[in-house]
């Protein structure tokens, strides 16, 4: 019996074997990259697929710098076509993609994405500005009774900050440190709110790594929790914790309505208009890049990159802005879409 | 009981009873707590189980609009039937059916009741049958998922406008739709067909469940045979010294590796090195196979060594040679312990997402996969992006993805006791 | 076409061999001692014969199927345009994509160049002729084995010995399997994590009390103020396994003890499988339900009580991972149980012990081995596991031994640091390799000491 069993086994653990290692023609789009431009990646790539002919492109959500890891690896069929990004490129990326032959790459922004600070329906909504977010939730914070000094930031309620904001304690649900989220959201309220105070901006030109360490540090002490990336689960955790606030994705604001709320940052509630016109001060460009090498090579580089660019897609009225992204202004949309037609590299 | 003999013997029956009543109380309680213990387990997994069919049993219908669509001859003067307008068929339809709509935004959320899938829909019809053209049907097609989430009742019309995603006047449509027996749910036939999409009406679990399918089957067919050869060569051949044992620590120790760590070597090893094409279920089958082997070893292992040793000596006594004593006495005899680790060892290889993370089997594939080469995703990871969509409407496919994986499981586990109860002898 | 059946013709006259085989051994034994002169049973002869004939051409055949591609691209190779040539490898790649895509019939990029088309044509003719020939070759080579192992089967040939020799190298290449996959991890680990060693000292990461990622956002502050150290990952990671073990080794094991000594045979056949369905729930689910369930509700405990529970506890992600390795601990516990010999128990029961006295004193001593593996792969399960606890325990690095605190495992920084959104080649990403490397040592430790645990341990009847 396990004579015959081994023997049936291994024949046909060969034919598996072999049949893998026969060299099938890739004629499909490969993309990789960021999670957050994800959602509207895969949108673009239905559409193109169902309207086409050309097949589906494929879409891995790997996370930007997984993104580009893949994409920087070279040029060839093994290798991604596409690379979304919640972030520019970093120039390290750029000498890797370099040193391994990816020479010519075109940069498409494709919008902006809000992100929001939000809490259940059920509370009150809170207005805010980013210095007291920055008090909220920075690890460090300027001491009130010594100007130009640092202290373990001792706020524990809302109250603390300003006497006109609810006694409720402070708890933040949001990204890890490793995600683009988190970067982008210190960047524009954590070192925004910072520079309110004059000597810590003073700060940013005398010592540099003293400025990031006291403003791009968030607090360690259950104020601001860690929450994973599911941002569906983060909205989730609001409605069942009225007292806490969430950082997430203008989309799932958008989706839920009518169970959370954002908060009004700097006197502007976050909306699709006050996010497009700019006036929201949270929000960050979204892009993907394109490997030149690869357009005449892989089936249907261009009419995808044609799509994700035309104004059905990409407009104020296109069918991203359905999904939650927040469209550039015309004359950038125009300007983009042009490079991107005549395939002008970075 | 005579009472003089009770009596008699009073010091040593007292103590005897009492302590024979202790004993029996400890034997009741162990009991109990044995019971309690399977009550415990048994009623999270009722518990679990309500959570994912309460949440999720409505995903298996979907809302259907009724249109009265006129395929106008004009539109199909080109002579590819794919290139006409089938968004504007549809378009062209809803205007008819609610003609007072004049103004231009008005008209685009008059558009959104129905599902852009609709358009594809129509495509295929006319693909199937070109005499459609120049006719006027009365067809059903799906609505959008926020039609869809009202009409379930996932979404509260009470609240402000502002907070819907649905607005006033669609609302008022939908009502009028309701009145005229245009809009009904039916059975989601799409969600056991298609692949995955965007849009929640669309989105299917077919590709997942073949993806799943294809990478199992390799899992199996490599990791049971030579998990059961690797066992049984650790446990009756390999002579007992330190290299044994380093091989031993060495599999417990595999088991005891993070799942993305496997991705990482699979990365590493079949993409990289062997050239293996990416998220295909191929590589997917070989990295669950390395993840699966270790599980199956250890309780191939277990069960093997819970064979009695006089069967062995039995048949070595009548002159079996040491490889027909295994094979024919001491294999069989361990198959239930092997069966079970092997299902165990499935049914991870099944639920995990982790280790398809590294070779790109987390991905967006739309169309479904025809082999062990084909870009695929598998099942739990369908569930995993589910889960990640702000759509509302994907919190229930998501828990109804997790419905149809958990069928595949019971259905696993079945084999196994069926197959169990073939081989299985007490002695 | 013969040649994309190839695997299963060889598969076929591997059967045929097999009978060839054993009905010649049967035929050779027409002697005196009929078919108890051989040497082996007829069927060892016939196994021998087929193995004869497969191996070879399997191995010839797998072979092809990796050359194949390369003999007929540097054969097509020639007839391209010199600039094509010029290339690097990933280049040509490329345009050996489009050739094949062209072969496939799949729509093409381009307009269609004529001389891509034109060695597509060829890449055809060259397919069809060379699978011809492999499987003339192959075809022939299996009949002249048949022919060969035919000739030589007599009454003396020690089939048995042969067969089984060869099952023997293919069960130990079996558990080498386990070796090399090992190696693999190592070897996939090592070289990033020596370099996330070279930015952070050893010592500072293994014996560092702080983990915060956070401080390293620029490459210009690496290193500053020891944010990489470990200690707090694996404190988190031992609490959560350790409340996971607290739930599942008790109900596991007395639902296996139970299951076997005291269920009726029938409940046990509904019951067991019941069980097993708990390791197959996507942790997905277990994630939700332990963030959405669990941990509220020992919020609301915690707070009546007049504790500090936050709303993300390693007590919420422990039980539910406790339900979730049950089945570990259950069924492989069951297993072993049952396997006792029954004249063990009747021993011990004879002798007036009750039954719980015979599972405490004779049934579990003796299945330790086996129940102590279980324990461990449910362990192992504990420690590997990363959704529930990035859903319910969240990813904040605390340092502390309170199960009502939030706190995060190696596995789940792992993954976080894997698939976040920084450079792949920052101290941040590097750190998962070297957590995955100590992790594994880790483990290593816990196995080495519970193979002690069982050789000192180990009951052995018969």
């Amino acid at each position: 019996m396990n004579v015959k069993s081994l023997f049936l086994a291994s024949a046909l653990t060969m034919t598996l074997v072999s049949t893998g290692t026969a060299m099938a023609a890739r004629d499909a789009i490969s993309i990789v990259g960021s999670s957050t431009v994800y959602p509207f990646s895969t949108a673009v790539a239905e559409q193109f697929g169902k309207t086409s002919n050309f097949k589906t492109p494929k879409i891995e959500s790997t996370g930007t710098g997984g993104g580009f890891k893949l994409f920087c690896g070279g040029v060839g069929v093994s290798f991604p076509d596409i690379s979304n990004a919640s972030r520019a490129i970093k120039d390290s990326e750029k000498e890797t993609c370099t040193a391994n032959g990816v020479k010519d790459i075109v940069e498409v922004k494709i919008g902006y994405d809000g992100i929001v600070l939000a809490n259940a329906k059920t509370a009150a909504p809170m207005k805010l500005t980013r210095k007291e977010i920055y008090l909220a939730l920075a690890k460090e914070v300027p001491d009130a009774a010594h100007a130009g000094k640092f202290i373990a930031n001792p706020y524990k309620t809302w109250k603390d900050i300003n006497p006109e904001l609810p006694a409720t304690a402070i708890e933040v649900l949001g990204p890890p440190p490793t995600s683009g989220t988190r970067d982008a959201f210190v960047e524009m309220v954590m070192v925004a709110g910072a520079e309110k105070f004059d000597f810590i901006k003073a700060m940013s030109k005398s010592d540099k790594n003293a400025f990031k360490a006291a403003t791009e540090t968030l607090r360690e002490d259950g104020a601001y929790i860690e929450a994973g990336e599911n941002d569906n689960l983060i909205v989730q955790k609001l409605q069942a914790n009225p007292k806490a606030f969430g950082i997430f994705g203008f989309s799932f604001l958008d989706q839920n309505a009518d169970v959370v709320q954002g908060a009004v940052i700097e006197g502007e509630v976050p909306t699709f208009e006050a996010i497009s016109a700019g006036k929201y001060p949270v929000s960050r460009p979204l892009f993907f890049y394109v490997k030149k090498a690869h357009i005449d090579v892989i089936p249907g580089i261009k009419e995808f990159t044609a799509e994700f660019t035309s104004e059905k897609a990409w407009g104020p009225e296109g069918y991203l802005a359905d999904k939650g992204m927040i469209p550039m202004p015309d004359a950038e949309r125009k300007q983009v879409a042009a490079d991107v037609a005549s395939l002008k590299t970075m | 009981m005579a009472t003089e003999n009770k009596q008699t013997m009073k010091p040593f029956s007292v103590h005897m009873n009492k302590d024979l009543q202790r004993r029996y109380r400890a034997e009741k309680r162990f009991q109990r707590c044995g019971i309690a213990a399977i009550a415990i387990a048994l009623s999270f997994l009722a518990l679990l189980f309500a959570s994912i069919i309460g949440s999720g049993y409505t995903a298996f219908r979907q809302t259907f609009i009724e249109l009265d669509v006129h395929f106008s001859e004009d539109l199909f003067k080109d002579e590819n039937l794919a290139a006409a307008d089938y968004a504007g068929l549809i378009k062209q339809a809803l205007r008819t059916a609610f003609p007072e709509v004049k103004e231009r935004r008005a008209l685009k959320s008059l558009y959104m009741l129905v599902s852009p899938g609709a358009a594809f829909s129509l495509q295929d019809m006319v693909k199937e049958d070109s005499r459609l053209i120049g006719s006027r049907q009365k067809i059903w097609v799906p609505a959008n998922d926020d039609v869809d989430m009202l009409i379930k009742g996932q979404m509260k019309a009470t609240e402000a406008e502002a907070d819907r995603r649905l607005k006033d006047d669609q609302l008022g449509w939908i009502g009028q739709l309701e009145k005229d027996g245009k809009l009904e749910t039916r059975f989601n036939t799409t969600f056991f067909t298609s692949g995955d999409s965007r849009e929640p009406e669309l989105a299917g679990i077919w590709g997942a469940v073949k993806g799943s399918f294809y990478s199992l089957l390799i899992t199996l067919l490599l990791s049971f045979p030579i998990g059961v050869a690797a066992a049984v060569y650790l446990e009756e051949f390999a002579p007992k010294n330190f290299w044994t044992d380093i091989i031993e620590v060495n599999i417990n120790n595999l088991a005891a590796v993070p799942s993305i760590i496997f991705g990482l070597l699979g990365l590493a090893i079949f993409i990289n090195f062997w050239g293996l094409p990416r998220s295909t279920p191929l590589v997917g089958g070989l990295v669950l196979t390395l993840m699966t082997l270790p599980v199956i070893i250890i309780a191939g292992r277990a069960s093997l060594k819970s064979v009695p040793p006089s069967i062995r000596e039995a048949a070595l006594g009548i002159g079996a040679s040491k490889m027909q004593m295994v094979t024919h006495h001491v294999l069989p005899l361990a198959m239930p312990g092997m069966l079970t680790g092997a299902i165990i060892g499935m049914a991870r290889a099944l639920g995990d997402t982790a280790p398809l993370l590294m070779i790109g089997m987390v991905a967006f594939i739309v169309d479904i996969p025809g082999g062990f080469t084909d870009s695929a995703t598998a099942l739990p990871v369908q569930i995993y992006l589910w889960a990640d969509s702000s759509e509302r409407a994907f919190t229930e496919k998501t828990s109804a993805a997790i419905m149809v994986l958990l069928a595949f499981l019971i259905c696993m586990n079945a084999a196994a006791v069926i197959m169990r109860k073939k081989f299985e002898t007490k002695w | 076409m013969i040649y994309s059946y190839l695997p299963f013709i060889i598969l076929l006259l591997g059967a045929c061999a097999y009978f060839i085989g054993s009905a010649k051994a049967v035929a050779v034994s027409g002697g005196s001692g009929g078919i108890r002169s051989l040497h082996s049973l007829p069927s060892h002869y016939g196994a021998l014969t087929a193995l004869c004939c497969v191996l070879p051409a399997l191995m010839v055949y797998a072979l092809w199927q990796i050359a194949e591609p390369m003999v007929l691209t540097s054969m097509i190779k020639k007839g391209l345009p010199a600039a094509m040539l010029q290339l690097s490898a990933n280049e040509f790649s490329l345009v050996l994509n489009d050739i094949r895509n062209a072969v496939a019939g799949n729509s093409l990029s381009g307009s269609g160049d004529t001389v891509i088309l034109a060695a597509a044509q060829r890449y055809m003719a060259l397919q069809a002729t060379a699978g011809k020939i492999a499987s003339a070759v192959i075809l022939v080579m299996m009949i002249a084995a048949v022919l060969i192992m035919y000739s030589r089967i007599h009454i003396h040939l020690r089939a048995r010995n042969i067969v089984e020799g060869l099952i023997r190298i293919s069960i130990i290449l079996c558990s080498a399997v386990a070796i090399f996959t090992t190696i693999g991890i190592v070897l996939s680990v090592l070289f990033e994590a020596i370099r996330f060693f070279k930015i952070i000292p050893l010592q500072d990461f293994l014996l560092g009390l702080d983990w915060s990622p956070q401080t390293a956002i620029r490459t210009d502050q690496v290193g500053s103020s020891g944010a990489f150290g470990a200690v707090p990952i694996f404190v988190g990671t031992i609490l959560i396994a350790l409340i996971a073990m607290v739930v599942a080794i008790p109900i596991g094991l007395l639902s296996a003890i139970y299951l076997s000594e005291y269920a009726h045979p029938r409940f046990r056949e509904i019951a067991k499988p019941l069980l097993e369905i708990l390791a197959g729930i996507p942790t997905v689910v277990y994630g939700f339900f332990a963030a959405l369930t669990v941990a509220p509700f020992i919020r609301d405990i915690g707070t009546s009580l007049h504790l500090e529970v936050s709303s993300e506890s390693a007590l919420a992600a422990g039980l539910v991972m406790g339900v979730m390795i049950i089945p570990f601990v259950s069924s492989l516990s069951e297993d072993v149980l049952h396997a006792v010999p029954q004249s063990l128990r009747d021993g011990s029961l004879a002798l007036g012990a009750t039954q719980y006295e015979t599972v405490k004193n004779v049934v579990v001593p003796a299945a330790l081995p086996g129940i102590v593996g279980g324990i461990l792969l449910a362990v192992s399960r504990a420690i590997g596991e990363t959704m529930i606890v990035v859903m319910a325990a969240g990813l904040s690095a605390n340092l502390t031994f309170n199960p009502l605190k939030t706190v995060t495992t190696v596995t789940v920084q792992i993954v976080t640091l894997l698939v976040g959104d920084q450079e792949f080649d920052s101290p941040k990403t590097l750190a998962a390799f070297a957590l995955g490397l100590i992790l594994f040592f880790f483990t290593l430790c816990l196995n080495i000491i519970a193979i002690r645990v069982v050789q000192k341990y180990r009951e052995q009847y018969e």
